[in-house]
């Protein structure tokens, strides 16, 4: 099986602080991989390297075999990119938008708006096809930018927190087609830190810290039959500090009690 | 007391925040500090010098000067609202503070910074402009910080009175291009005295016998008077004060608990389609269907259609009462007014990634090659010329008839459309070469993010300054009379803006990530 993505010794630094320390980063073709990381761990700033909206400092990435800042055409025909934070051009209409970004990839435009419609469809968003991007919730606009990042039906794909901020609803249609896309045979890379999610969506998983990879591979071998989320704390040392010693202020035998009211006569009549 | 340390400290790192680990806006800030400085001696230095004006013209002018301050105070903020994290109430909401002890953190936040400063400075200048004696100067100072509290109070009570309205997108796309009316009003003095309504000593008078019994107009005439009347005044403008910032901190309490309205969207129009059908479907029928629509949604680029052509408008005026009596110009004229018209259309592409700030990634992951940017920009250039074009006509065809010069129409409109190409084409190279972001939020007129002020600037005095060599070689012939050098203007136009393009696609394609991260500044 060839691999998807492929890093090797991704870099990336602001000023003084390292962002991204060498990241070797290896996806198998068809599986569906989470990146999981605490905050702050590189993860959105790798995803930008691989998927070319980030120079990297050092390294070099490869997607389906081809580099990607050496063959930007190839690449970037066949990734499909949802980044974090989702800026979309708002004052197109959600049809407008699909329309507009599949046809910027050169689709004819007949195909592009058969395709939308059916993705509006899909992602239930036919009613709020024509009002403006500006005025969608958050749920909606990942679905927006989900279907856009599909519309021209890449191989792999790239999803930053695609379920941040969206309600259960939205998240089951969303996982929903990411499912299908991926029993067909392409690839979806997503980053999270919703342990039970990439438990139950992901075969494949690589996990970072401080950006680097500390563990990287099918879910079962990572997780070494334990949940995933025990074997996440434990890679990235998050038990350390929390009940150590610090903190002892907090919590409620520390509180100290409001003053007494002043004494009522006559009990309060609550209301029937 | 530690309020107002606590709020002027929060600000000032604010300030540092903005500027961290950047040089371009650490240069923009040096850039605004340095402007600010030279506003601040220079304008305390005419204030002050309005001692040597005879008495009656010196307390006139200070009286008209203090009320446009309080104007200014009240109209820029609002353009403004959004440049300054610590004056959205809404972001302090969820701390345990007391209305009291918002407001005067509020009023510390608002008055530290550069301009402030900047303003209390000019004001102060009339310390020296107006008093006769001790007792106008023991009053000055009062009512110098009278003046420029009320200032601050009155500003911060409108932009917390509509802080619920600024915060909805349509309340923000009504008040961007509301701006423009600012411009037109502060326009007006200039054009009625152009077209000599009055000689301009009466009319000050006249304003100034109105405007001394405005609030700032009070101020001003208590340091001159410096006797009872003068103290009378500045306890009723101290009154006067305290009851703005009452009424601030109503407004303040208001806003904490008072939530986001969010409008209720409507749909918009399916469009008609005509590019499709003119067009060959790809790319580029895409990015002019999307550039069109943006042109008639996106606020900013509705101001900045709006205003190109009222700053047109306003020089042709001004130009053409001057032809009029024979002065300059002559049959050049047309052809002067509607070249500058496609210069400052031509200006909004300056900066044409700007506009698309962070959203400019959805354009960024399709770029593969060269080309592709290439078609973006071309499209852009085709929707700003699908406009352009025929306004350029009609400006063409205006001022040579308001002019009379008819002759000149036709050689106009060529040198109009020759100068937009030339536009077009330097404008890419600086979008692509000094880019910067916009904010979103919803002042049209501050062109850039915090702290890149100063690379606004270059890029729009680059972007003038070789359009206007660029033009040279067909407008030097034109203003000769060698009219039927025009006949090539659009040509060699369209030839600039090909080079100008290409060279502009090669640069930005490199330099596509930075190029993200310079326009994604502004949230």
């Amino acid at each position: 099986m060839t691999d998807a993505v492929r890093t090797h010794g991704l870099f990336k630094r602001y000023g003084q602080q390292i962002a991204v320390a060498g990241v070797d980063l290896v996806v198998p073709a068809g599986s569906f991989a989470g990146l999981v990381g605490p905050n702050g761990a590189g993860k959105t700033t790798t995803l930008s390297m691989i998927t070319g909206l980030l120079r990297p400092d050092g390294g070099t990435a490869e997607i389906d075999g081809f580099h990607v800042w050496r063959d930007p055409v190839e690449v970037k025909a066949r990734i499909g990119v949802l980044p974090e934070g989702l800026r979309l051009f708002e004052r197109l209409s959600g049809r407008e938008l699909l329309t507009y970004s599949g046809r910027l990839r050169g689709l004819p435009k007949a195909e592009v708006e058969r395709r939308a419609e059916e993705l509006l469809t899909v992602m239930d968003l036919t009613g709020a096809a024509d009002k403006l991007v500006v005025d969608y919730s958050t749920g909606m606009r990942k679905k927006i930018g989900l279907a856009s990042a599909l519309l021209h039906n890449p191989s792999v794909l790239f999803l930053d927190e695609p379920f941040e901020g969206v309600d259960p609803v939205s998240a089951n249609t969303l996982t929903e087609v990411l499912r299908g896309f991926t029993a067909s045979g392409s690839t979806v890379i997503f980053s999270s830190h919703v342990m039970d999610l990439v438990e139950r969506l992901c075969d494949w998983v690589s996990v970072m810290n401080q950006g680097h990879i500390v563990a990287q591979g099918p879910l079962e071998q990572v997780r070494g039959g334990r949940r995933l989320n025990e074997a996440f704390l434990e890679l990235v040392g998050g038990t350390g500090h929390a009940r150590g010693g610090g903190l002892s202020w907090l919590g409620a035998g520390a509180r100290q009690p409001a003053p007494a009211p002043a004494p009522v006569d006559e009990p309060r009549q609550d209301a029937q | 007391m530690s309020t107002v340390a606590l709020f002027a400290r929060l600000k000032l790192r604010l300030l540092a925040g903005n500027l961290r680990g950047d040089l371009q806006r650490k240069l923009g800030f040096l850039l605004t500090t340095v402007v600010a400085l030279g506003t601040a001696v220079l304008g305390f230095l005419l204030m002050s010098l309005l001692r040597l004006a005879p008495r009656e013209l010196a307390v006139e002018l200070v009286i008209v000067a203090f009320t446009l301050f309080l104007i200014g105070w009240m109209i820029v903020p609002l353009l403004a609202f959004g440049l300054d994290d610590t004056l959205d109430p809404a972001k302090l909401a969820l701390f345990p503070l007391p209305a009291r002890s918002l407001a005067i953190g509020m009023f510390t936040a608002s008055v530290t910074g550069v301009w402030p400063l900047t303003m209390l400075v000019v004001t102060s200048g009339a310390l020296i402009a107006l008093p006769t004696g001790i007792g106008g100067l023991l009053l000055g100072v009062p009512a110098v910080l009278l003046q420029f509290a009320l200032c601050v109070v009155t500003s911060r009570l409108i932009t917390t009175g509509l802080s619920s309205a600024l915060r909805t997108r349509r309340g923000r796309d009504v008040l961007a291009v509301a701006a423009l009316f600012v411009v037109l009003v502060a326009q007006l003095p200039n054009l009625l005295l152009n077209r000599g309504f009055g000689d301009p000593e009466a009319l000050l008078a006249g304003l100034a016998g109105v405007l001394r019994w405005t609030p700032p107009g009070m101020a001003a005439h208590a340091i001159a008077d410096g006797g009872l009347t003068g103290l009378g005044e500045l306890a009723l403008l101290a009154l006067l004060t305290a009851a703005i910032g009452w009424l601030w901190i109503k407004a303040l309490s208001r806003a904490l608990v008072t939530p986001d309205v969010s409008t209720q969207a409507a749909s918009v129009r399916k469009d008609s389609g005509w590019i499709d059908r003119v067009l060959p479907d790809g790319p580029l029928a895409a990015v002019v269907g999307k550039e069109l629509k943006y042109i008639r949604r996106e606020p900013r680029f509705r101001v900045g259609w709006f205003s190109a052509i009222v700053v047109t408008l306003i020089l042709s005026f001004s130009l053409g009462r001057t032809a009029g009596e024979g002065g300059p110009g002559g049959p050049a004229l047309p052809i002067v007014i509607t070249a500058f018209g496609a210069l400052m259309i031509a200006l909004q592409s300056g900066n044409t990634f700007g506009f698309d700030g962070r959203s400019l990634w959805m354009n960024a992951v399709t770029f593969g090659s060269e080309r592709d940017l290439g078609t973006d920009l071309a499209g852009r250039h085709l929707a700003n010329a699908l406009i352009a074009t025929p306004l350029l006509a009609v400006i063409a065809v205006a001022t040579g008839l308001f002019t009379g010069h008819p002759g000149s129409i036709l050689p106009a409109m060529l040198a109009g459309w020759g100068a937009l190409g030339i536009g077009l084409g330097v404008g890419s190279m600086t979008s692509v070469v000094l880019p910067y972001g916009v904010p979103e939020r919803m002042n049209a007129f501050s062109s850039a993010a915090p702290g890149q002020g100063g690379q606004a600037f270059a890029s729009s005095m680059g972007a003038m300054a070789g359009i206007a060599l660029l033009s040279l070689p067909f407008l030097v012939p034109l203003a000769f009379g060698l009219l039927w050098v025009s006949v090539a203007a659009p040509f060699y136009g369209l030839l600039v803006e090909v080079l100008g393009r290409r060279l502009a696609a090669r640069i930005g394609f490199a330099r596509l990530p930075e190029l993200m991260a310079a326009v994604g500044k502004a949230s």
